[in-house]
């Protein structure tokens, strides 16, 4: 094999924070071992500039493609995997380098030491790169065209929606006992227990009312939404008529407007929580509060938060809303708002920003947050996908998958994740159904590639690997050794690593070529 | 299987201190299954001593490798090259592979890297509990196939004793009562005359009392004539 490598350095965000010299670095990599040539191109992100850093790979005769863009996050090597379909470069034969987050961010003070680390993180890459070997990928044929979607609120049956229409059989498991116009089979009463398989081949286990079903499916979209139940914390304890955020809105809504001074806290448990910014439902917060002040400007309102997130276009509804007069006020976990002992309508809370402690009348108090749904983490265990620590599913990434999980097939939409207005969920829903839709169009699931091989001879059929794995790929085959099912392997390296007799491998990240690597960074440059 | 646990980096590191070359051998077999002596752990040990050596600026020579059985002379024998060379043979497998290879070349030293510690059972991913002790004489086919000597902190024959209480043992209260799992598991399977049963005092020859135990198994044994064709074909 010839192991030539194109390197592609993208130079627009070091341009922003100027610490490092792109065309310095470019020099010293180009006479790198294995370097054929290097380039330096705009925006490494955009498809456009994906494609053509492929087609030049390939007049150039190159087979394998070193791209240092701005994060490793956003300019994933996936990214590049449907330019080099059927090419002459092997996917597994693209890296990318994270010079954002590895170089410049931190050491954006120190423009030295960063072009030192920035030319040992290259040096350490394009060894990398030209110690790996092109791996395959093979193809299995979906056995059925069944979409699952796990909740039946707004986000699940939009995703149904979309899927439906386009022609996949849709199947709704909801908790609740409501019966709705849905789309496909809508199975209530039932939740998720077990899920085996993997993308394209699912076969999921369900509770359905009394008895349990097995259900085979291609793809799920998981919508189990947020725990829209009481909150129960010290204020709904102490004031009866506390209520959460959504049902001020629907009294609202129904038109029934609140008659005297309106209070809305983050949570209903201001002292015991620890949670994040993002369960609050910031947007709604600000909306409804402008709604109450609009309808009547004498009326005060007051939004008690320990920390404002209002982001993108809320941020104008925040200062709106601070111009219409509403009242923020800042406090800490230290000293959190309680209702006053002696009067149940008035709550005293230590304002930040003046350092005093207030005391405010209301006849209407409400909480925003929105605690994730518990059932989470029945589901994510289901179905072996990470759980952030609020308890919310984990999406993919922020920009470039933000409905997806890390596991091929299962997509996530709405509340689910974290607190989320009702437009927003009914968009997820969409894409996640289209996404769905776009995932069992080919009728077929790739596998294989970066995955775990077991070499039997150093095999002690130990059963470590068949404990670990959470996806439960490996298992004693008929030699009595450990076998790996590749269809169900997600290359994660736990077997590997844990093995006691190194039996198991993953490819592309051995234990010499991850040496290669580390040695070439200790290095520190070319 | 036997389970074993690495010895502190220190203790070994003062072991193999004074040598330059040291051979550290790992096992396929138990202690491998028990995480405590394949080669994954070999390999990190390997490094680990290295580091610690950069670290105080010492010199010495590390090979680590692996047999499939350390307590098998034939095995042994396939790295007799590697083991003559060395000044020192750290061995990571239980006792037994350490005094194998120290048995047959009793000119070098062989250390222990291992703590071999109990008869066990891989309860979950992680966790190993002692059931048996090796005592020569099982007797469990009268305790519900629950074996008081290894689990029962007084090792007693008709228990429980007065320090049980709520299924736990007085000496810890982690630990659970033998004779309540005893008397739990014959309720189950509706032998609780069992308990009334008194054993009588056990003969303890068998166990390590009567000084180190061999095992024979004549019909295995090979004849002095198949030993002799042994030899010729070696």
């Amino acid at each position: 094999m010839k192991r030539k490598i194109q390197v592609v350095i993208c130079r627009v965000c070091s341009q922003g924070v100027p610490v490092l010299d792109v065309d310095k670095l470019a020099k010293t990599a180009a006479e790198a071992p294995y370097v054929g040539s290097v380039v330096t191109v705009d925006y490494a992100c955009q498809s456009k500039t994906i494609s053509s850093i492929v087609e030049d790979a390939k007049t150039k005769e190159a087979d394998r493609v070193l791209v240092v863009p701005c994060s490793k996050k956003d300019v994933s090597p996936s990214l590049f995997q449907a330019y080099v379909r059927r090419g002459k470069i092997n996917e597994f034969l693209i890296e990318t380098v994270d010079l954002t987050n590895e170089v410049i961010l931190p050491h954006r003070e120190d423009p030295t030491r960063a072009q030192e680390k920035a030319e040992a993180r290259l040096a350490a890459a394009i060894a990398r790169l030209a110690a790996l070997e092109p791996l395959e990928k093979h193809e299995e044929p979906m056995r059925t065209k069944n979409l699952v979607v796990i909740g039946a609120g707004v986000a699940g049956l939009e995703a149904a929606q979309v899927a439906a229409g386009h022609g996949l059989h849709t199947i709704l498991i909801e908790k609740t006992d409501r019966t709705l116009k849905a789309p496909g089979v809508l199975l209530s009463k039932s939740r998720l227990l077990r899920a085996k398989g993997h993308g394209g081949n699912f076969e999921l286990v369900i509770e359905a009312g009394e008895k349990e079903e097995t259900l085979e499916c291609a793809v799920i979209v998981v919508a189990s939404g947020g725990d829209w139940s009481q909150g129960k914390g010290s204020l709904t304890r102490s004031c009866k008529e506390a209520m959460p955020l959504f049902r001020l809105k629907d009294s609202i809504d129904s038109g029934t407007l609140p008659s005297g001074p309106v209070v809305i806290v983050d949570t209903p448990d201001p002292k015991g929580s620890t949670m994040k910014a993002q369960d609050f439902a910031w947007d709604d917060a600000l909306d409804l509060a402008m709604i109450a002040k609009r309808a009547s400007p004498e009326t005060d309102v007051t939004l008690i938060f320990q920390e404002m997130r209002a982001s993108g276009l809320s941020e104008l509804t925040y200062k709106e809303a601070a111009q219409l007069g509403i009242r923020f006020i800042r406090y800490d976990n230290k000293s959190p708002p309680t209702i006053d002992e002696k009067d149940s309508k008035r709550l005293i809370v230590k304002d930040l920003a003046q350092d005093e402690v207030v005391s405010l009348r209301f006849s209407t108090l409400s909480y925003a947050s929105i605690p994730a749904n518990p059932d989470n983490i029945g589901i994510a265990d289901a179905l072996r996908i990470p759980i952030s620590l609020d308890g919310g599913i984990r999406r993919g990434s922020m920009q470039r998958g933000p409905v997806t999980t890390p596991r091929p097939g299962v997509f996530v939409c709405g509340s689910a994740m974290f607190p989320k207005p009702e437009a927003v969920a009914r968009a997820e829903g969409k894409a996640a159904g289209i996404l769905a839709t776009q995932f069992v169009a080919s009728g077929t699931v790739e596998y294989g590639g970066a995955v775990a091989e077991v070499t039997p001879e150093k095999c002690s059929a130990c059963l470590t690997c068949v404990r670990t794995c959470p996806y439960e790929a490996p298992f004693i085959g008929a030699a009595g050794k450990a076998e790996v099912r590749t269809q169900l392997c997600q290359g994660c390296g736990m077997c590997a690593g844990i093995c006691p007799s190194k039996a198991i491998d993953i490819h592309n990240y051995t234990d010499e070529q991850l040496s290669i690597e580390t040695e070439a960074y200790l290095r520190g440059g070319f | 299987m036997i389970v074993a646990k690495r010895k502190p980096l220190d203790e070994i590191a003062e072991m193999i201190a004074p040598y330059e070359k040291v051979a550290i051998i790992g096992c396929r077999s138990c202690v491998a299954i028990c995480l405590a002596g394949g080669e994954k752990e070999v390999k990190m040990l390997v490094s680990a001593m290295k580091l610690k050596n950069r670290k105080d600026g010492r010199e010495q020579s590390l090979d680590g490798f692996v047999l499939e059985r350390q307590c098998e002379k034939e095995w042994v024998k396939e790295v007799e090259e590697k083991i003559l060379d060395s000044d020192i043979v750290l061995s990571m497998s239980c006792s037994l592979g350490t005094q194998t290879i120290g048995d047959m070349y009793p000119h070098r030293i062989v250390v222990p890297g291992l703590n071999t510690a109990i008869f066990g059972v891989p309860e979950e991913q992680g966790l190993w509990s002692e059931k048996c002790l090796g005592c020569g004489d099982c007797i469990i086919d009268t305790t519900g196939g629950i074996c008081p000597i290894a689990r029962c902190a007084k090792s007693m024959l008709n228990g429980p004793c007065g320090g049980s209480s709520d299924g736990h043992c007085e000496v810890n209260l982690d630990i659970e009562c033998a004779w309540y799992a005893i008397h739990e598991r014959l309720k189950l399977q509706n032998r609780l005359e069992l308990m009334e049963y008194v054993r009588p005092p056990k003969n303890w020859s068998t166990s390590h009392s009567g000084g180190r135990r061999i095992i024979v198994r004549e019909d295995a044994k090979l004849t002095p004539h198949q030993k002799r064709g042994q030899e010729v074909l070696e």
